[in-house]
């Protein structure tokens, strides 16, 4: 009767694996799913940019180049969102998405040092209100990303440990999810420069 | 039928299927002893079966009953494993997108507002919603009770009905959640997949020893065979009995939508679109067949026989007997008689002061008027996933100034950054709303902080626990937002709480009901003679003589601990306790806000729905 207790061994391994192909798939849905909240709150500062460029302009007439780099650097920025969108566990549309975010906030803070010679423009309503909002949805982009991250790294972590880590290649699960890091958070890492 | 009666019968119906389950693994473990005996033991050729079985080792049925029986443990046992994940488990296997409550699409936005109403106007939480990428007319519910349960759309849903009919779509799925089908269902597919596996290993068994030489070949083939048939013919019984099921609460299914929405032609419009829509309701996702039967409409088209939902001309005529299979092919707009519909049906009775009688039922009118009137700011900021946290902090501040500063300083310690500076501007509008109103965004949030990752649950619902007993003590409010807040993440993100339904005798829970009806009377006044009209009222409804306990504050630990027992009241007495609450507030006539809100956290912890009550009883 070994037969019988062979075929329970080989029933419970298969079923094991099954097991660990839907955990993977459950996971992968999951952190797709974080990354469509990213997506809702990067569209709505995106869609506040433009606003803030044309009520710049009215003030500085002079900075024309500051403002397209604004312009351009958003107009990337949207293009890397929607390939990213399509595909969130891409690593490439993520990293290509993570520069593009890069160089917008680059071209922002620019802006914001240019507008620091325009007091009048700073002292405007409609800028006051334009900046707080840019602020509030920055802050609902770090927390989407947390989240996002957070829920990566869960499918990270379950893909390479012991078991799953066998079969998570022939199940199409072979490489990690990409975190969502912008420039900022990494020049916090970045250990400081000390020369002697 | 009401929300206790559904789940009792919910419960028998489980009963009977486990026993004819039991029924069935027995048969199997017979018949697969008998193939046994006839291939394997060596006795002479034309040895009658009695002589087979006097010739057989001893310990032969044992090896062989033991593992029929350990085969089928381990299917059901990993498939039930599989699907504690609930709801959001189902929902993310079919390839469900998850739509935020923020969405920027205005088809979206629509599904969510009417999503939204239904579950307010049905007293459970708002359920998290998932698109299926597909053309045609379905949805479905899954999850395990009120608490862990998700609606999925298909895209085509969305795009080709008008609101009325998603709202009869919607209301058909919450019937399904309210009734208990759903869990019902997962413990059919797990002990489907049990019965499936002798199949499976019959059908790799033939095929194994199709190229084996031993001695034994022709032995293996035929016990394969027979595995074989025994694993596909039990499953084949099993998915009639699974269908027939489902036939039959398909039909109780729309009849309660109807009575939610207060109308038969939504409902009835959807499926007639279903009918003149070329891709019908059919899914292609193959892993939608095992969940077809919490799907709004088949998702396959099967004979009558297999079918999991009675054919559509069938329940066209059930919601609108005039209408004509030779119809045109647009949908009708003949008098609605949803109204009349909804008040000839047994449990709805319009006015009644038996708070179980609105249990399961659900309030539209009263949900929608709530909604209409909610603060935009507030409404705004429980559909944001980053704001809802602002706004449940700024709900539990104390109007205490220096208790207040500390919590301040408290959120300023623990909160993710800019959340400290939205408190300000939601702290100014949520002090202004009543109890009652709190909860409701409360209730609209609920999805939204479903939404965070499970470390931002973590640090959440730390902070929420330390806010909370920042003053040193903790009142009614913050007790009933602690509970919900509790109940309904900690389901989501853990797993549900267990509630075994295993206590049918009230005389095991006397001293726990005594606490639960004295803090009612102690919150519905502070007159003594009052308190002890409103407890009287109460055990009166109760059935019992107990005396009421002196209760000078909010002491939330006996009534936790009074709860915890509680929990696993069976249905019968849940609505029994449950009416006994409703009797001890409405004493003086009047329904409190703080009454209100307490009697909706004692039933959120029981597991029971919570339809909007009229402002007076």
């Amino acid at each position: 009767m070994e037969m019988i207790i062979v075929l329970i061994v080989v029933a419970l391994l298969a079923f094991w694996v099954v097991r660990i192909y839907n955990q993977l798939v459950e996971l992968k849905n999951r952190h797709e799913n974080g990354f469509s909240q990213i997506e809702i709150q990067l569209k709505r500062r995106y869609d506040l940019i433009p606003n803030l460029v044309e009520t710049a302009k009215a003030y500085m007439s002079h900075e024309r180049e500051t403002l397209e780099a604004v312009i351009s650097a958003r107009n990337d920025a949207v293009a890397g969102l929607a390939a990213a969108a399509g595909n969130p566990g891409d690593p490439q549309a993520i990293q290509a998405l993570a520069g593009a975010e890069g160089v917008l906030g680059g071209a922002m803070s620019r802006f914001n040092v240019t507008m620091e010679a325009y007091p009048d423009l700073k002292a405007s309503a409609n800028m006051a209100q334009l900046s707080e909002e840019l602020t509030s949805t920055e802050n609902k982009v770090a927390f989407a990303r947390q989240a996002f991250n957070d829920q990566v790294t869960e499918f990270n972590t379950y893909r390479s440990s012991f078991p799953p880590v066998i079969f998570a290649g022939m199940f199409g699960f072979a490489s990690d999810a990409a975190l969502l890091e912008f420039e900022d958070a990494k020049e916090i890492q970045a250990a400081p420069k000390v020369s002697f | 039928m009401n929300f206790f009666q559904a789940q009792s019968k919910a419960r028998h119906n489980t009963r009977l299927l486990s026993l004819l389950f039991i029924g069935a693994v027995l048969s199997l473990v017979v018949l697969t002893n008998l193939l046994v005996l006839l291939f394997f033991v060596d006795s002479y050729p034309g040895a009658t079966l009695a002589q087979r079985i006097s010739d057989a080792p001893q310990d032969l049925w044992l090896y062989t009953s033991l593992g029929v029986i350990g085969l089928i443990a381990v299917a059901s046992g990993f498939k039930y494993l599989a699907l504690q994940g609930g709801g959001k488990a189902v929902a993310e296997s079919l390839g469900g997108v998850l739509i935020h409550q923020n969405t920027a699409d205005p088809t979206q936005r629509q599904l969510l507002n009417v999503v939204e109403e239904m579950a307010i106007a049905a007293g459970v939480p708002v359920p998290p919603v998932y698109l299926i990428r597909e053309s045609s007319i379905n949805a479905f519910a899954a999850g395990f009770g009120i608490h862990d349960a998700v609606i999925g759309i298909n895209q085509g849903t969305i795009d080709l009905l008008n609101r009325h009919e998603l709202q009869g779509v919607v209301a058909h799925e919450f019937s399904h959640i309210l009734n208990g089908d759903m869990r019902i269902n997962l413990r059919i597919i797990a002990l489907l997949n049990g019965i499936l596996i002798l199949g499976i290993i019959g059908g790799a068994l033939m095929r194994g020893s199709m190229f084996s030489r031993s001695r034994e070949r022709g032995g293996l083939i035929a016990l394969g065979l027979a595995l074989l048939v025994i694993g596909y013919g039990g499953t084949f019984f099993g998915q009639l009995i699974k269908a027939a099921v489902s036939r039959q609460r398909e039909y109780l299914a729309d009849a309660s939508a109807v009575q939610f929405t207060r109308s038969n032609q939504g409902i009835a419009n959807a499926l007639k679109k279903i009918r003149n829509h070329s891709a019908g309701s059919q899914l292609d996702s193959p892993q939608a067949d095992e969940n077809s039967h919490l799907f709004f409409g088949a998702i396959r088209s099967f004979s009558s026989m297999m079918a999991t939902h009675p054919p559509l001309e069938a329940r066209i005529k059930a919601l609108d007997p005039q209408w004509q299979p030779s119809d045109s092919q647009q949908t009708t707009e003949s008098h609605d008689q949803g109204a009349a519909m909804a008040a000839n049906m047994s449990g709805f009775t319009g006015q009644t002061d038996r708070v179980s009688q609105h249990c399961g039922s659900a309030n539209l009118p009263e949900a929608q008027r709530m909604l209409e009137s909610a603060e935009p700011v507030l409404s705004h900021a429980s559909h944001d996933t980053f704001e809802a946290r602002a706004m449940v902090y700024a709900m539990l501040l104390s109007a205490d100034e220096s208790t207040r500063s500390e919590q301040l300083a408290l959120i300023n310690r623990m909160a993710e950054p800019g959340v400290p500076a939205l408190i300000p501007k939601v702290y100014e509008c949520i002090q202004k709303q009543s109890q009652r109103q709190k909860l409701l965004y409360l209730d609209q949030a609920m999805p939204t902080l479903k939404a965070m990752s499970r470390a931002q649950y973590q640090r959440f619902y730390d902070l929420i626990g330390q806010l909370i007993v920042a003053d040193g003590s903790v009142d009614m409010l913050e007790w009933v937002i602690h509970r919900i807040i509790t109940q309904e993440l900690y389901a989501h993100f853990v797993g549900p709480f267990r509630n075994s339904g295993h206590i049918a005798r009230p005389a095991k829970v006397r001293k726990e009901v005594t606490v639960v009806l004295s803090l009612l009377a102690a919150t519905s006044s502070t007159d003594q003679a009052q308190r002890q009209q409103a407890f009287q009222a109460g055990i009166a409804i109760w059935g019992d003589n107990q005396r009421q306990l002196p209760i000078e504050y909010f002491d939330y630990q006996a009534l936790n601990q009074a709860l915890d027992k509680l929990r696993h009241l069976n249905a019968e007495l849940k609505a029994q306790l449950l009416d006994a609450c409703g009797a001890a507030v409405a004493a003086d006539g009047l329904l409190r806000d703080n009454e209100f809100a307490l009697v909706k956290g004692i039933a959120t912890t029981l597991d029971c729905p919570m339809p909007p009550l009229e402002a007076t009883a």
